[in-house]
This record gives C-alpha cells, structure tokens and sequence, in this order.
C-alpha cells in the first residue's frame, strides 16, 4: 500500500507512492470510471452513425 | 567502492538500463502505427481517408486503458487455460504494482510493451475492413482482439508457465503464432460478416480492383512498419541483467539480440526479392513480401542460420500471393491490403517451419524441446484463437446491425458524412 510519504516528509522507506494507492475502494471506483468512460463513448459513437445512418436512407 | 556497493552498483545500472531497454522498444513501436495509418490511409479512397485514420488512432487510444483494466491481467492469470490462476491481485488494474512503485521497475515498462503489441494487433485488423466497417463496432472488436484474445494466446504460448509452453515445447520467439496468426484469421472471421465494400465484386463473381489514393503514402507506412517492428522484434528479448545473466528469450533459454538483427534482415530482404519476382514487380507486394518474409522467421529468430533465414523469405514473399488471391476467390472476401495472407498465412509458416526445420532446440528448466507436433498444436491453437472469436463476435454484431456501414453512407463517403470532413481540400 501506499508508503508515501516516508517520516518527516522524506522518501524513506517508500514503495508505491501513487495517489490514493493506500485506499483500494478508491482505485477500484476510479477503475471502474475509466471503465465506463471506454463504454460510454463507443456506446456515443455508434448512436452518432447511427443518426448519420438514417439522415442518408 | 565495497563488495557491497559494487553489488548495489550493478543490480541498480541493470534495472534501469533494462527500463531504459524496454521504454525505446515501446517508442520504436509507436512507430508501427504510424506505418499502418499511412498504409491505410494512402490504400484507402480519398472519400474515406480521415475516417481510415481514425479509425487507427482510435484502436490505439482504446487499447491502453483496456490493456491496463484487464489486458495484463488476462495475460499473467490465464496460462493454465480458462481457468485464471491466483495472482492475489497482481495485474489487476488497483493492485499497488501497476503504478509508480519504487521497488518494481518492471511492470511498467513490460505492461507497455504489451500494450503496443495489442495495438499491432489491432492494426493487422484494421487495414482488412477500411472503407465500410462502423468505426465504434472496430473500436470494440479492437479490444476484444487485443485486450482479450491475442493476450489469451500469449498467456498460453508465450508465458513460461503457458500449457502450450510447458506440455509442448511450443517456441514461438518473435510472435509468429501469438500476434500475427491470431491478428490475420480475427480479421479473416469478421471480414465473413463484414462483407465487401461496394464495387468489389460484380454480379458474377469477378471482382474488380479499387485503388487506394495515395500509393507514396502506402509506400512510407510500410517502410515504417519494418523500422516499427525493430522495437517489437527487441520487445520479445527479455533482459536478465539484474541476475548478470544476459539476454535470454521469451521461453528462458540463452539468446542474443545478435541473431535476430541477422535473421529479421535476411527474412525481409528475402520476402522482398521473393514477392518482386513472382509479382513481376509489383511493389505493395515487394513491401508485403518484406514483412512476411520477417514473420515466417518471427517463431524462431533466435535460432536461424540467416542464409536460412533469407530463403524462408523467399518463399513467404512469393507463397502470400497465391494465398491471397485464393482466399479472395473462394471466400469472396475484400481484404484491402492482404492482412490475412501477409500476417494470418506467414504466421502459419512461422509456426510450423520451427517445428519441421528446428525441432529438437531445448528451453530452459522443465519446459519440451521444440517438436513439429508442440508447433502444429500451437498453429491449429493460435488459428483457433483467432478466428472463433473474431467471427462469433462480429455475427452478433452483424445481427445487431452494428458492424457495417450502411451503402448510402459508403457511397456518400464515411469522412463527409459520419465526420464532416474531407481530407484534401477542393481547389
């Protein structure tokens, strides 16, 4: 987990040092974010050609 | 300097030159998709060459974060088969070692190598279905090829402890099965779904030739594509530095980048020759030809005489026009620049040619030598991999009406019509 920062504000004895690395539900909810991000926007693209569909029929 | 010190010295100088080793592979194979775009969209008409871009950029953009949400993932749990093996946690997109960690200087650099080689998965794919695939139905099979399928393959044919690696001595060094056989037949499995574009066949059958726009853009791409596969050909070496122990490939036994400078080059220059003869010049084939030729070594580059090595050329050069032209003829598919022939066929030789030429070559710790049946399981495999996933998909997305643009939005032109561009302004 998230070791940073080391005593007195040093990188001593640090390992993973990434923001909000000592809080796993927040990495699994920002995975998650980014995981629908990738959804949502093929889910857009393909309602976007479908309406270009219809407008050339 | 202590004994100590000097120890601290070069373990530390080994780690960072190996991070160091594998970030430039990853650049150099950026430059694979560069090639690719270029290729695309020169072969494309000019109507449908911005939306032939994007579509490149945006598999590109896909890939890395669903490589990092499941594509590593995929690929260290699944090498047993279906059945993930306990990581407690490890390759999963919250667990502390994909991010910065200060005593983990491998992940990072190796999750992006095998990245880049999903999105050169991808763009094998993607040169197939230009001009009348929906560019959100090829952004997901993007993924589903590179994040899911390819990495499932390599899970079992490239990890060490992968079933085709430990029960058959499969040895496959330079990817020939696990990208390029896989890549070509996933897009030999959508483009049965896909159909052609308008005009590529007539009603009897015959097909007619649709040219590209920009032959001196396909030309750069493809000559891109070879500098671009130096950094994925040096991505397939691992660095042992840190255990003073040198290069070693991907299956643990000795190695040296040495052999696959001599055998990528005689394997192009070979391909190259081979397609300008039996093409009688045709130079989209001479260049196709040159890539084959490297991927018909690609499953043994560490091991090649390179006389050797330029003769396998030869005849991947010449065999991908035949195959071409009869999968064209029997299946009426519109491959537009030959991927399922150049990578999906020469893939194939790849395999095998380890097998029937090299068979007896031993790996490292309990792992089989190489033998023709471990090469031919892992083809059939690698085939098998690639082509039901790729087909099943893309016909349920056909079902769907999600896979293929409609015809008044071809004939429109997709860069107008989906994107309200053109790529060349009129004068």
């Amino acid at each position: 987990m998230n070791s940073f920062p080391g005593p007195e504000n040093s990188w001593e004895g640090v390992d993973a040092y990434f923001t909000w690395a000592d809080s796993p539900g927040i990495l699994v909810f920002l995975s998650l974010v980014v995981a629908a991000i990738c959804v949502g926007i093929i889910w857009s693209a393909a309602r976007h050609e479908s309406e270009v569909a219809d407008k050339h029929k | 300097m202590t004994l100590e010190e000097l120890n601290t010295f070069v373990t530390t100088q080994a780690n960072v030159s190996m991070e160091a080793y594998y970030w430039w592979c990853t650049a150099f194979m950026v430059i694979i998709h560069v090639g690719f775009l270029m290729y695309e969209v020169g072969a494309t008409r000019m109507k449908n060459a911005v939306s032939s871009g994007v579509k490149n950029l945006l598999a590109f953009a896909f890939m890395i974060p669903t490589f990092w949400l499941f594509g590593w993932y995929i690929y260290l749990a699944f090498p047993a088969g279906f059945v993930p093996i306990d990581l407690e946690g490890y390759g999963t997109p919250w667990n502390v070692s994909m991010g910065p960690m200060l005593s983990d200087q491998a992940t990072g650099v190796f999750w992006a190598a095998f990245t880049l080689f999903a999105c050169t998965t991808a763009s094998i794919f993607s040169g197939a279905v230009i001009e009348r695939i929906r560019l959100s139905a090829f952004t997901f099979l993007a993924v589903i090829l590179g994040s899911v399928v390819w990495i499932t393959g390599a899970s079992w044919g490239w990890h060490p402890d992968g079933w085709l690696v430990t029960g058959f001595g499969y040895h496959d060094v330079g990817a020939a099965g696990v990208v390029h056989t896989i890549a070509g037949w996933f897009a030999f499995g959508v483009l049965l779904n896909l159909g052609p574009r308008i005009g590529k066949y007539n009603e009897d059958g015959t097909a007619n030739e649709i040219e590209g726009h920009s032959l001196v853009s396909s030309f750069i791409g493809l000559l891109m594509l070879i500098v671009g596969f130096f950094g994925f050909l040096g991505g397939c070496l691992i660095w042992a530095g840190s255990d003073l122990g040198g290069w070693i490939n991907i299956y643990g036994a000795p190695a040296t980048l040495s052999s696959f400078a001599f055998n990528t080059l005689m394997g192009l220059s070979g391909g190259m020759i081979g397609a300008f003869w039996y093409s009688k010049g045709n130079p989209f084939w001479m260049m196709s030809g040159g890539l084959a030729g490297i991927f018909i070594c690609a499953g043994g580059l560490d091991i090649w005489y390179p006389g050797f090595a330029f003769i396998m050329g030869v005849v991947a050069g010449i065999v991908i026009i035949p195959a071409n032209n009869w999968l064209h003829n029997t299946f009426k598919i519109d491959d537009c620049v030959g991927a399922v022939s150049v990578h999906g066929v020469s893939g194939i030789l790849g395999v095998l040619v380890v097998g029937i030429f090299a068979a007896g070559y031993p790996a490292s710790g309990d792992i089989p030598p190489t033998s023709f049946v471990g090469q031919l399981v892992g083809a059939i495999t690698m085939i098998a991999t690639g082509f039901i996933p790729g087909y099943v998909i893309s016909l349920v997305m056909k079902s769907m009406g999600w896979l293929r643009v409609p015809d008044e939005v071809q004939m429109a032109g997709i860069d107008k019509a989906e994107l309200g561009l053109e790529a060349y302004q009129k004068q």
